[in-house]
């Protein structure tokens, strides 16, 4: 793999990543009233705001002193402390919620891209079939259901109606002091929360994986193949699949960076404590700082895993050129 | 590739069913040795353990949970002892006896530096014209005319009043341990972080906060009040109320705060549990933007858009055209109460009804506004004084969904008195701002809401001139009432009473605010593990009340002489229902049949969908 | 869609009503297309006659239904918390919902299409300067920036300022969803300009002296329209998508109730946990069918119109 390659797409992120800094700066200074607003109290006198604006450095120029600033504390991972939840540092309340959202999608993204991926090999190879018919209809109407809309019944059903699993939440306080315990516990929480994301995401990847086997069924060695006598399912294994899933990388990849964006609307319907929860609890208590947080760990997690779907393009990929 | 890309089904499908079962099988996992937990649901998640940082009442239930107020509350949110346990009062002072021999939980002696300490702390604050984190617990301590605080030894306290007001025996300011903060000074406990386990002299100290999850308490054994039932307490915050609801449904949590009605009286119907209909000590407001009036003020490019709201016959003649019945069964399902006075009924002592209340009479109204000279154009469309076509503009919040549907009601009465009203829904941050004169304060309605402290005070001085430009939401100056407002000050018993009375009077005639309803809280709790439930006062709820007496008075409902049975002392708080559509929704369920449902659109999607192979394409193998 | 469309002949255009037949003659060859169609074609009448179908909408101040009553009789689908027919907020729904994809699609697609015309046609720093611009916008977080900006957008036109009857908070989510989907349709739009332009006709264009304007136009457009037409009737599925997602979780308006606002308040009402399904089921099978139907249709016409490509999300 060519370094200047590397290096050229090194440089497009660090771009990319200053670009949405510096919307950062100039969307929460056009948000009415911010930060003013977050200094903003009643009982203040005009010399108290003064010396409070002072402490924030907001009675400085905008460009350069306050951008220099804000890029600087940025930089130094601080970001600013947190409305909702007084005095704590927003990068300690994000992060804490980090945690959760990981293991729930991450999770489910990793089910979905095995199942995925397996069910849409065999749609594609049997084009039509039994496995086909119902795998790709039900991946389309999956694919197209909110993920809420699919948590609901879930919950409905398995946990308030049969009371197989808890309804939301992801652990019970003071449930158990052992470990084995804990991780039971989480995971009678995570059962229904993650057959939902599960389900969202399957039908991306057997979509895409169906129409990548479909192609390479079609292709000339898969007949030399199969004119060497293979049986259909050897050639599935060895060669039409480890082919189809060449195009896919770069899919995942870019994919898994969306994983800490989360699952919004099911982390709301499943009380789940990650950033999807996290996100609209700040969007209720209108604390902009906390969404600042947030939005600049979501978009550097996408441009990370699209550096990284570059750089495992450039490396399985040899015409890559400048 | 090819070894590990090989699949065995049977493998898989015995490996996922082994998994299943040990999920499944450690769902119940309760021990006999296990502590007794209180498990209490709300939507409102903590802000802070800070008990100068929290804004919210999970906060204040958090903070009270972990620390003693001077004087606590007991169950008719009267005066009850609490860190001191008695009090005398002199004209210019009150002297508060500390507990002897009273230990914070980590076992270092409590006494009066602890609430000299502590009440230093707003003293000092008010002193400097400022406030202490987020200011919502030292104006308990100026409104109540302190002035000067002394300890001369460990077991007396002496406070320094303005007035004779027993006000001072309302203070929310939790007395902190000063072993462990008092190095601070008023600026630097805000940014205390308050971190678990912390050290308290409450009944439970809080041992555990895990963000956006739960707040676990854990017993104190050096409480100075009798011991509690239960072991721990955990408030469990949730997303949204329906998942709390389902969780209690399914015995995860013991008490849930705060459902709507429709869930409250799905709840109510079911024997396994209660339901408590709490009145709020507040209200929803539709306030008028009256600015100028008292003053003859004007806001260059702001303001209320016609001189009218300024009138108050304009106002009391669109008294007329709200229907206070239609709004509490339509916006809050029956619970509540409607709305007259500025004094919330749950503020038994001094609330008064009006003595020349209006009714609901489009017509009337339509009338009152043409004698005060208000006419219809041709157009049917309502004239000011001026001769300009009178449209407000109405401003609320998205806090609740209520304001959106009460306000959805005002523009359709108003609608048919040829005013038109067009609604702006916005943050409450940013509706706090306009209202503001300094920003333009440009709207001509308001709809929101106050809370109220016990003392009926904080809800009374909203009206005054001075608060404008500071928490006045209507802009209304009257030197009367605030004559009216300084005389009650210094006021006590029947005296207060009758000036109250009349300042009741005075804002229900000149109607700067029209008082919609006054909300009700719903809560609904198990009686199957613990008993003992009372409602703290009366009126209101068993827990997020005033105080946290409550926690300590459960018992085992094993225990209990009477076994829980669905109350039959309803009734009284029975919604009020008028004469519209059953109130009660024919709610059936069955959650099974919902999935099949699911099941077979999804199913017969699928089906359909696929049932014909694509047509051999370019990318086909045919 | 990253496959480079190159090698196929080059032909001229086809006249535009031959083109639309065959068009129409292909979909309808192809059972997913149909069904597509057939589904779009229902809520497309709902979406424009609502009236017609179930009366004017209803609101808290007209309804005349019980609170969460069963579907029966007087009200086929039930009841809202309110009162409030669902049959009636479905049917309106339709409206709400479809319009916001609308004007989110035609923002995305104009967008989309001129950045990525011109990228792909004019080359070089422009080019590379563009694609830097759709990168910065892929990874911009829709529903997180929806938060941020809503009360920007709120602040500049005003929260009860309308557009065509959409209202400011409705706005929102349209700009949002234009913001953040424009990038895709740019990049895919491009790699086919950049097919078209190396064919011969460009180069003879060039030799008889036309302008760049023109050539974009005459000989560019024409032949990157399929692709338009079907990113936009993708954009369109992904419009209703997200719009429901973003009024689920609060952004919405609730005097304009689209399907993700409806399924919020019974979230509010908590419908679910009351059994009251009839208040969830209508909503949710309606966004799904829509969006359904648009891949589907989306998916049928990128074949048809583009046999090479392969299937894309």
């Amino acid at each position: 793999m060519n370094v200047a390659y590397l290096v050229r797409k090194l440089a497009q992120a660090l771009v990319t990543i200053a670009a949405i800094v510096i919307l950062l700066f100039v969307l929460f200074r056009a948000m009415p009233g911010s930060p003013d607003r977050v200094s903003k109290n009643p009982n203040m006198t005009p010399a108290m705001q003064a010396a409070e604006r002072a402490r924030w450095g907001l009675d400085k120029p905008l460009v350069p002193d306050q951008l220099v600033a804000f890029i600087g504390s940025t930089v130094t991972g601080d970001l600013g402390t947190s409305i909702k939840f007084r005095g704590q540092p927003v990068t300690e309340v994000v992060g804490a919620a980090v945690g959760p959202t990981i293991l729930l999608v991450g999770l489910g993204e990793a089910i979905a891209i095995i199942v995925g991926l397996a069910l849409g090999a065999l749609s594609g190879w049997r084009r039509g079939g039994l496995v086909d018919r119902l795998g790709n209809g039900a991946s389309l109407v999956f694919y197209s259901m909110p993920y809420f809309v699919i948590g609901m019944p879930l919950i409905m059903v398995f946990a308030s109606g049969l009371g197989w699993f808890p309804t939301s939440g992801m652990t019970t306080p003071g449930a158990s002091a052992d470990p084995v315990g804990q991780v039971l516990d989480v995971a009678g929480h995570l059962v229904l929360p993650l057959t939902a994301v599960t389900l969202g995401l399957i039908g991306a990847y057997s979509i895409l994986m169906r129409s990548a086997i479909i192609e390479t069924r079609a292709e000339d060695y898969i007949t030399t193949a199969r004119a060497k006598g293979l049986t259909d399912a050897r050639i599935l294994r060895h060669h039409a699949f480890p082919n189809a899933l060449l195009p896919m990388v770069t899919f995942i990849a870019i994919n898994l960076g969306y994983v800490i964006a989360g699952a919004i609307t099911l982390e709301v319907v499943f009380s789940w404590p990650g950033l999807g929860t996290l996100t609209v609890a700040a969007l209720n208590a209108r604390d902009y700082p906390l969404l600042q947080g947030i939005f600049l760990l979501v978009s550097v997690s996408v441009v990370m895993f699209n550096l990284l779907a570059d750089f495992v393009y450039g490396a399985l990929d040899p015409r890559v050129r400048s | 590739m090819s070894a590990r890309a090989r699949w065995r089904p049977g493998r898989v499908v015995a490996a996922l069913a082994f998994a299943a079962s040990a999920l499944v099988m450690a769902l119940p996992s309760a021990a006999a040795a296990d502590p007794v937990v209180l498990r209490v649901g709300t939507t409102q998640d903590l802000d802070a353990s800070n008990p100068f940082n929290t804004v919210l009442v999970s906060g204040f239930e958090a903070f009270q949970l972990t620390y003693s107020l001077l004087v606590e509350f007991d169950k008719d949110a009267h005066p009850a002892p609490g860190f001191a346990d008695s009090w005398e009062r002199a004209a210019d002072r009150v002297t508060f006896h500390i507990r002897t021999g009273m230990q914070w939980s980590d076992g270092e002696p409590a006494d009066s530096a602890d609430a000299c300490f502590s009440w230093g702390l707003a003293l000092a604050a008010i002193e400097d014209a400022s406030y202490v984190g987020v200011g919502y617990l030292d104006p308990n301590v100026k409104d109540a005319g302190v002035t000067r605080i002394e300890c001369p030894d460990a077991s007396t306290v002496v406070a320094y009043t303005t007035d004779q007001s027993d006000r001072i025996l309302q203070v929310y300011v939790p007395i902190l341990p000063e072993h462990i903060y008092g190095k601070d000074d008023y600026t630097a406990i805000a940014e205390e972080k308050f971190d678990a386990p912390l050290v308290g002299t409450g009944p439970y100290t809080l041992a555990e906060w895990k963000t956006g999850q739960y707040a676990r308490f854990v017993r104190n054994p050096q409480y100075w009040g009798p011991q509690g039932y239960e072991d721990e307490i955990v408030l469990r915050f949730y997303s949204n109320p329906d998942a709390m609801v389902q969780a209690l449904k399914s015995g995860e949590i013991d008490y849930a705060r705060d459902v709507n009605a429709d869930q409250f009286e799905q709840l109510r119907a079911d024997p396994r549990f209660t339901g408590v209909v709490g009145k709020a000590n507040g209200f929803t407001q539709l306030a008028f933007n009256t600015y100028g009036s008292g003053t003859g003020e004007t806001i260059e490019g702001g303001g209320p858009s016609t001189l009218a709201l300024l009138d108050p016959a304009f106002r009391d003649a669109l008294g007329y055209a709200i229907d206070k019945k239609v709004l509490l069964y339509r916006v809050l399902g029956g619970y509540g109460d409607a709305g007259t006075t500025i004094v919330p009924p749950v503020l038994s002592d001094w609330h008064v009804e009006p003595t020349t209340p209006r009714t609901f009479d489009i017509a009337l109204a339509g009338q009152k506004l043409d004698a005060a000279g208000y006419p219809l154009d041709g157009s049917g469309k309502r004239l000011d004084k001026q001769g300009k076509v009178i449209s407000l503009r109405l401003v609320t919040t998205s806090t609740s969904a209520d304001y959106a549907k009460a306000a959805a009601f005002v523009k359709s009465w108003y609608g048919q008195l040829g005013i038109g009203v067009s609604v702006a829904v916005m943050d409450s941050s940013a509706l706090g701002t306009l209202l503001l004169p300094s920003a333009g304060a440009k709207y001509d309605l308001e709809l929101w809401d106050w809370m109220g402290n016990p003392d009926p005070n904080s809800l009374l001085q909203v009206l005054r001139c001075d608060a404008i430009e500071n928490t006045s939401d209507s802009q209304y100056c009257n030197d009367a009432y605030d004559s009216l407002y300084d005389l009650q000050l210094t006021q006590t018993g029947e005296e207060r009473h009758d000036t109250l009375a009349q300042m009741q009077n005075l804002i229900y005639d000149e109607a700067p605010y029209d008082i919609l309803y006054y909300d009700a809280s719903l809560h609904a709790y198990r009686t199957n593990r613990f008993a003992g439930w009372q409602n703290m006062p009366a009126s209101s709820t068993p827990l997020f009340s005033y105080g946290i007496l409550q926690y300590t008075l459960l018992t085992n409902a094993a225990d209990a002489p009477i076994p829980p049975v669905a109350p039959a002392t309803d009734d009284a708080t029975q919604p009020a229902v008028p004469d519209l559509p059953d109130a009660g929704g024919a709610v059936s369920g069955r959650p099974v049949a919902l999935l099949a449902m699911v099941a077979a659109v999804v199913l017969g999607a699928g089906v359909l969908l696929a049932r014909r192979p694509r047509p051999a394409g370019a990318d086909d193998d045919g | 869609m990253t496959a480079a469309h190159a090698g196929r002949s080059a032909h001229r255009a086809p006249e535009p009503l031959r083109r639309a037949a065959s068009l129409v003659g292909n979909l309808l060859s192809r059972g997913d297309g149909i069904v597509g169609l057939a589904i779009l074609l229902v809520f497309g009448l709902l979406a424009l006659f609502p009236d017609v179908f179930v009366g004017p909408l209803e609101d808290i101040t007209t309804v005349t239904g019980m609170r969460l009553h069963a579907p029966g009789l007087g009200h086929l689908l039930g009841t809202d918390e309110l009162g409030r027919d669902i049959l009636n907020l479905t049917v309106h729904g339709a409206r709400i919902s479809m319009a916001i994809g609308l004007m989110a699609t035609v923002i995305t697609i104009l967008l989309g299409a001129v950045i990525g015309v011109i990228a792909g046609f004019v080359g070089g720093t422009t080019d590379a300067l563009l694609m830097r611009l759709c990168d910065f916008f892929l990874v911009l977080p829709t529903v997180v920036l929806a938060l941020i900006l809503a009360p920007v957008i709120l602040d500049v036109v005003g929260a009860d300022a309308e557009l065509f009857g959409i209202r400011a908070t409705l706005l929102v989510i349209v700009v949002v969803i234009g913001l953040t989907s424009w990038a895709t349709t740019a990049r895919v739009i491009r790699s086919q300009v950049l097919s078209v332009k190396e064919r011969m006709f460009v180069d003879r264009a060039r030799v008889i002296g036309a302008g760049p304007g023109w050539i974009m136009v005459r000989h560019i457009l024409p032949n990157v329209v399929n692709l338009i037409v079907a990113q936009a009737v993708l954009t369109f599925a992904g419009a209703v998508f997200t719009e429901t997602t973003l009024s689920f979780i609060g952004l919405g308006d609730s005097s304009a109730p689209s399907w993700g606002q409806v399924l919020s308040s019974a979230q509010e009402a908590g419908a679910a946990g009351l059994g009251a399904s009839w208040y969830i089921i209508p909503p949710a099978t309606c966004v799904v069918l829509v969006v359904l139907a648009f891949t589907l249709v989306g998916n049928a016409l990128d074949d048809v119109l583009n046999p090479k490509s392969a299937g894309r999300r």
